[in-house]
């Protein structure tokens, strides 16, 4: 019943694919889905590409063996849309609107008039996509072959193969039609499973009293973290949300501006539905093991899977499968066509190029970096996991600053942008490398995503205050859209 | 700098983030008071952002400064009283919505209050503070007569 589930599931993605390969004729359908998304199809696409499969492996496991404190990832997701609506979606939407823009970095390097900018904002992304990439794409082998069991290598390349596919053929307006198919599943799955948590363990309440009875740690409200080990989680999944280039080049699409209005509601009311699922897994499967019903799990990331195995119908079981597979494809679409872009769009304007068939050369770029991500995911060992930890510390640190306060702040300069970038870079990359090779960690409580973000703030307020005379440095139009 | 709403916010809380982590590498560990400097960094960043976004020339956030305050109050009194209040999580604890005091004034409170609050706020603001046609006229408008590059 599972194969069949996910077999349907995979169908229904590749009529998707056909449909939106045959409107797919520009650069603009292929990268922004021509502009011409709905606010539902927005908001889903956007909740879809949030979410990668950690939300339906990872984070359960982590709340498994963390207790409460693992909830500060996710917990954010009651502000973050609307932050980023008032920060991001309208500057962004107007801009496209502008000048035709397609990706974040164009977005920089309009504002500062700087290809520079442009350049290294792009690099950054590249660098956080590879890794991000290769984790989700491992993450799909996982699915596949525990589904088909076509073995954990073929599964890699078939789930590689399959979300290539309706990528490259109907670009981004496949990849917002799927998300929008499957942003439905992860929440439909999400809900039916928290109903089969509170029915199992006598609601919330029956749940907390068997776990308080043995691990009162568990529920303490930062679980098993410190205090600021938990905030720092908080901080960076929530200001770093406002620098996501998958999910906030999204706003582009939009038809229309005015629909903005309730995109808040629309993808806050959907992420929480959809975190349901981390939140009921993670505590049931708590509970059970605390009262002898099934034994310690010996991977915190088997709690989903185990889950679905002991307690639910196969039908759903299927469902939730479809789910995580949707999360992992949702993710790894929205990467590709964010990494392409930087290729064959972001780079060649900050070298002083323009390529000629932007649409071509997208398709083959996301065929190139999607088997780099792959291979590097294949055989690259432990490097891959080192990768995929910085992904969002990575883009939060290089972009957030320059993009999320630049586009509100009129006293931000070129050479704050340039140099908040930089040091998210090289703060993140030297830290986590050092981490890596167990050359130097931080104290409890510190995170490299964490400590990068700030550093790049200071360094974007700091710098933008020394080389203020530049400030007035802003095309008309780029003035208008920052003032509305 | 060119000021705006929320810019002083924003950077208050940068710096108290920073004193937080760069308390954190003392010998010894974070003091008390670091988690007390991140809480309030935090809610200053995220109101001030906020703020930040839907400023325009000209124009007074209005009832948006209500909705905002209220964020910050919910951010800090949660995540303040998960500090200060005694652990109580054991086998006999009282529960609120099902999860111990601490935990529910975190999760409930923090996740899902200011989920509640702020996409309507947005929404009943939206064409006073942030788009109507007069705008997205001047903006079309603007593209038409700008140079594309």
């Amino acid at each position: 019943m599972i194969p069949l589930v996910s077999l349907l599931y995979f169908g229904a993605v590749a009529l998707i694919a056909i449909w939106a390969t045959r409107r797919t004729r520009t650069a603009r359908d292929f990268f922004v889905a021509g502009g011409g998304i709905g606010i539902w199809t927005l908001a889903i696409a956007a909740m879809t590409a949030t979410l990668s499969g950690f939300a339906f492996i990872g984070g359960p496991g982590l709340l498994y063996a963390q207790g409460l404190g693992a909830l500060f990832i996710v917990l954010p997701a009651s502000l973050t849309n609307s932050m980023t609506a008032w920060a991001l979606a309208k500057r962004m939407r107007l801009l496209g609107e502008l000048r035709g823009l397609i990706t974040v970095p164009d977005a920089i390097g309009v504002r500062y008039r700087s290809p520079a900018a442009q350049g290294l904002a792009a690099v950054a992304i590249l660098i956080a996509i590879v890794g991000y990439m290769g984790t989700n794409l491992l993450a799909l082998g996982l699915v596949i072959d525990a589904v088909f069991g076509t073995g954990f290598g073929w599964g890699v390349w078939i789930g590689t193969a399959t979300v290539l596919a309706y990528s490259v053929s109907g670009g981004m307006l496949a990849g917002v039609y799927a998300d929008l198919f499957q942003g439905s599943i992860k929440a439909v799955a999400s809900v039916l499973v928290f109903g089969y948590v509170l029915h199992l363990g006598g609601g919330v309440g029956g749940l907390s009293r068997t776990i308080l009875a043995h691990d009162p740690g568990f529920l303490a409200p930062w679980g098993r973290l410190s205090p600021l080990a938990a905030l720092s989680f908080f901080f960076v999944f929530s200001v770093g949300a406002l620098g996501q280039p998958h999910v906030i080049s999204k706003f582009y699409m939009l038809r229309n501006p005015l629909h903005l209005k309730w995109y808040p509601a629309v993808t806050t009311g959907a992420l929480i539905v959809t975190l349901l699922l981390y939140f009921g897994i993670g505590l049931t499967m708590k509970a059970e093991v605390a009262r002898g019903a099934i034994a310690p799990l010996l991977r915190a990331d088997d709690a989903t899977p185990q889950f679905l195995l002991h307690y639910t119908p196969v039908l759903l079981a299927g469902l939730v499968f479809a789910g995580v597979a949707a999360a992992i494809m949702g993710t790894v679409n929205a990467f590709m066509n964010v990494g392409a872009a930087a290729i064959t769009h972001d780079i060649p304007i900050a070298l002083g190029r323009r390529v000629s068939n932007e649409l071509f050369w997208g398709r083959v770029s996301t065929v190139g970096l999607t088997l780099v991500a792959a291979t590097v995911a294949r055989y690259s060992g432990s490097l891959v996991a080192f990768l995929g930890i910085f992904g969002w510390g990575l883009f939060a640190s290089t972009l957030v600053p320059a993009l999320a306060i630049g586009l509100n702040w009129p006293g931000a300069t070129r050479a704050g942008a340039i140099a908040s970038i930089l040091t998210g870079l090289l703060v993140t990359l030297g830290f986590e490398s050092a981490a890596f090779f167990k050359l130097y960690t931080f104290p409890a409580g510190i995170t490299i995503s964490g400590l990068s973000l700030v550093l790049s703030l200071l360094v974007f307020f700091g710098v933008s205050f020394l080389t203020r005379r530049g400030a007035g440095e802003v095309d008309g139009d780029i003035k208008l859209a920052m003032e509305i | 700098m060119a000021a705006r709403p929320g810019l002083a916010p924003v950077i208050t809380g940068t710096l108290g983030i920073a004193a937080a982590y760069g308390s954190a590498l003392l010998p010894g560990g974070a003091p008390a008071w670091a988690p007390w400097a991140m809480v309030i960094g935090i809610s200053l960043t995220c109101i001030g952002t906020m703020a930040l976004g839907a400023a325009r020339p000209g124009r007074r956030l209005g009832p948006m400064v209500w909705a905002l305050g209220f964020v910050f109050v919910v951010l800090v009194g949660c995540f303040g009283a998960a500090l200060i209040l005694p652990a109580g999580e054991g086998p006999g604890a009282r529960l609120l919505l099902g999860l111990p005091l601490r935990a529910a004034l975190v999760v409930y409170g923090i996740g899902l209050l200011p989920a509640v609050v702020l996409p309507v706020v947005y929404a009943r603001t939206f064409r006073a503070l942030t788009l109507d046609e007069s705008d997205l006229e001047r903006i079309r408008a603007a593209g038409r007569s700008a140079e594309v590059p």
